[in-house]
């Protein structure tokens, strides 16, 4: 999602501020001038003049073009989401169905995404996790969950 | 003496040997994929080092990083897109040999002048980390402060992009540091209530997130790259000799262009060959050539981006303070494995370092058969569709980020550190300033409240100390340096080509 400077920079400002007022609200040690509070104060206001300074487009003169070539509508770009949403349905699923089906789950996922046939997306779903299940589940004692498949070792 | 042999012996063990030989593989086969970077190679290698000996960890990150920065030069050659950021500099250069016809030489530079540049950039390593260390030896919190704030903002020197929005992005990262109660406080700081923030963000999970999740959302969005046309290649290494002779002076120049660069606290491979490239186009008798497939550009950059790599661990065995994010990975395991990064790391521990200097030159070595035999397979690698290699390294940095805590909060960072990244990349936000920022984050603060304490809130011992004053000095010029060639810029717009000034 290209966006323009001005919202990136306006989004700055914002998350400098909110850090700054979030900064200045931690309590302050009894005795003592400088606290928890100066770190993010300093980095607050930071951020505040970097978005300022990006909204007006100062430095901008310093940035190359990369000509990547993305086709299609906005609806396209929605596709980049894929892999975060993957991680997620990953850490509420893994528990209960295991290791061994979730991972074959994404994996044939991300396989028909970058548009996989499936003579190679099926055949990669059931080795991809039983290799890496070997490695970090017996080489490297990761206690994996087993759920409703359990690996034959 | 004593030393070097008992660091000979740690590394003739088994499972250091085939930690090496492992990860040389690994490292080659990463960084010749297209958009899975040095980086990547090393983060994903974290939870396996967690499972190794102090020194198997430590030559694992070491051969993979390596071999990783070398590979990214082999797709940059034949199919113009460059594996790693350190090779982007000189991609082009090396892709007009092969249409040439040069495939070859193009990819033998790579590999020869790579290895001696790891070598010198060893070497340096060797020499220069135990005198600064008794130097080091005299620093306090006021010289740690300053240290740490130069390597941030020699992070935001990145080439090819506003200086502006990579401070932006480093503030980001010392934000994300804030989190946690891992302040000198012991105050929990934006948690928002959540059990999971109060321990802070670690670096993998951030790391993993943005250089791993980050691309393979990228490359949902861009077509497959073109197959490149099986070929037979000649001879790899013939003729290299006969360029080490012609070029000498660009290779020396790249190599001290490495080992400068790599020292700074902050910038790494890609800085440097960026910068020896535009050096070698300088300072060449036949500067019309380059860009149309001239070898001496490569030969500086080649060396220079390995060299680089070697001599980045200079400031983080001394101090702790990454040159770069690949050892920013490697500062993480040495604190995991008890070699705690710091100047008493060079007397305690010796023949630990002796086995790491030694690990640097066996990697540099193993690179050139290895090497050789990577790029003769490198046209069956390459052909590897995307639909099977991405989807495998999702699930690794899935499995990845779980193993290093056994806690799955840490997946859900990597897929928000996924965004993160993504978002930051395609609006020109430099992430490996975002990563430093992150890493360093708790140094700099820890040192300047400390500092402050000490001084009683004033600021004046920050510049009075001989070092700390000449630290401060070096900070300031870094952050002024964009302003300078701006203002230079607009006094000659027309003599300085907008690449040129980058540096």
């Amino acid at each position: 999602m290209q966006l323009s400077d001005r919202v990136t920079g306006t989004v700055l400002v914002a998350l400098g501020g909110l850090a700054a007022w979030g900064g200045s609200r931690l309590p302050a040690v009894p005795g003592q001038d400088v606290g928890p509070a100066a770190f993010p104060m300093l980095i607050g206001f930071g951020l505040v003049g970097c978005g300022l300074m990006i909204a007006l487009g100062i430095g901008h003169s310093f940035e190359v073009e990369e000509d990547e070539s993305t086709s299609g509508t906005w609806l396209y770009g929605l596709r980049a989401l894929l892999p975060p949403t993957l991680l997620l349905a990953y850490v509420l699923v893994v528990e209960s169905l295991g290791f061994l089906l979730t991972a074959a789950g994404l994996v044939l996922t991300v396989a028909f995404a970058f548009g996989a046939r499936p003579r190679l997306a099926i055949p990669l779903a059931v080795l991809a996790p039983l290799g890496i299940h070997l490695v970090f589940y017996k080489l490297l004692r990761v206690p994996l969950p087993d759920g409703l498949l359990a690996a034959p070792w | 003496m004593e030393g070097l042999i008992e660091g000979a012996a740690l590394i003739a063990a088994p499972d250091v040997v085939a930690a090496i030989l492992a990860s040389a593989v690994y490292g080659l086969v990463i960084g010749a994929l297209p958009g899975l970077t040095a980086t990547m190679a090393t983060a994903l290698l974290v939870p396996v080092t967690f499972y190794l000996s102090p020194i198997a960890a430590v030559a694992t990150i070491i051969t993979a990083s390596a071999m990783a920065i070398f590979s990214g030069d082999i797709p940059g050659c034949l199919l113009r897109i460059p594996g790693t950021p350190a090779s982007a500099a000189y991609t082009d250069e090396s892709y007009a040999m092969t249409r040439k016809g040069q495939a070859e030489m193009a990819l033998g530079i790579g590999l020869w002048f790579s290895a001696i540049g790891g070598i010198v950039g060893t070497l340096a390593l060797m020499v220069l980390a135990p005198s600064l260390a008794e130097i080091a030896l005299s620093f306090s919190t006021f010289e740690y402060f300053w240290l740490a704030l130069l390597g941030l903002m020699c992070a935001t020197l990145v080439a090819r992009s506003s200086p502006v929005k990579a401070i932006a992005a480093m503030l980001m990262g010392l934000l994300v540091s804030c989190i946690g109660v891992e302040n000198p406080a012991g105050t929990p700081r934006f948690t928002f209530g959540v059990t999971d923030l109060l321990g802070g963000i670690e670096p993998i999970p951030a790391l993993v997130g943005v250089f791993a999740v980050a691309q393979v959302m990228r490359a949902l969005l861009m077509p497959e790259p073109p197959p490149i046309p099986r070929r037979r290649f000649g001879s790899i290494l013939a003729g290299q000799w006969a360029l080490t002779k012609r070029y000498p002076k660009p290779l020396v120049r790249g190599n001290i262009i490495g080992v400068i660069v790599g020292i700074l606290p902050g910038a790494g491979a890609d800085m440097a060959a960026w910068i020896s490239y535009a050096a070698a186009k300088k300072f060449s008798r036949e500067r019309e050539k380059f860009g149309t497939g001239h070898p001496e550009g490569l030969v500086e950059a080649g060396a220079a981006n390995n060299s680089a790599l070697a001599s980045s661990w200079v400031p983080a065995l001394l101090f702790g303070i990454p040159g770069d994010t690949i050892t920013a990975i490697a500062i993480g395991v040495l604190y995991m494995k008890g070699l705690n990064p710091g100047p008493t790391l060079f007397t305690e521990n010796a023949s630990s370092m002796y086995a790491l200097y030694l690990i640097f030159i066996l990697a540099n070595i193993v690179m050139l058969p290895l090497g050789i035999a990577m790029i003769r397979t490198s046209t069956l690698v390459l052909r590897a569709p995307r639909a099977a290699v991405m989807p495998v390294i999702l699930l690794l940095c899935a499995v990845g980020a779980y193993a290093i805590g056994n806690n799955l909060f840490a997946v859900v960072l990597v897929a928000a550190f996924g965004c993160l990244g993504f978002l930051m990349e395609r609006n020109g936000y430099p992430v490996a300033a975002l990563v430093l920022g992150i890493v360093m984050g708790r140094m700099v603060e820890q040192n300047f409240i400390t500092s402050l304490i000490k001084s009683d809130g004033s600021l004046a011992p920050f510049v009075e100390r001989p070092i700390s004053g000449v630290l401060a000095a070096l900070t300031f010029t870094a952050v002024l340096w964009p302003v300078v060639i701006w203002v230079v810029r607009r006094l000659r717009p027309a003599r300085l080509r907008p690449t040129e000034a980058a540096e």
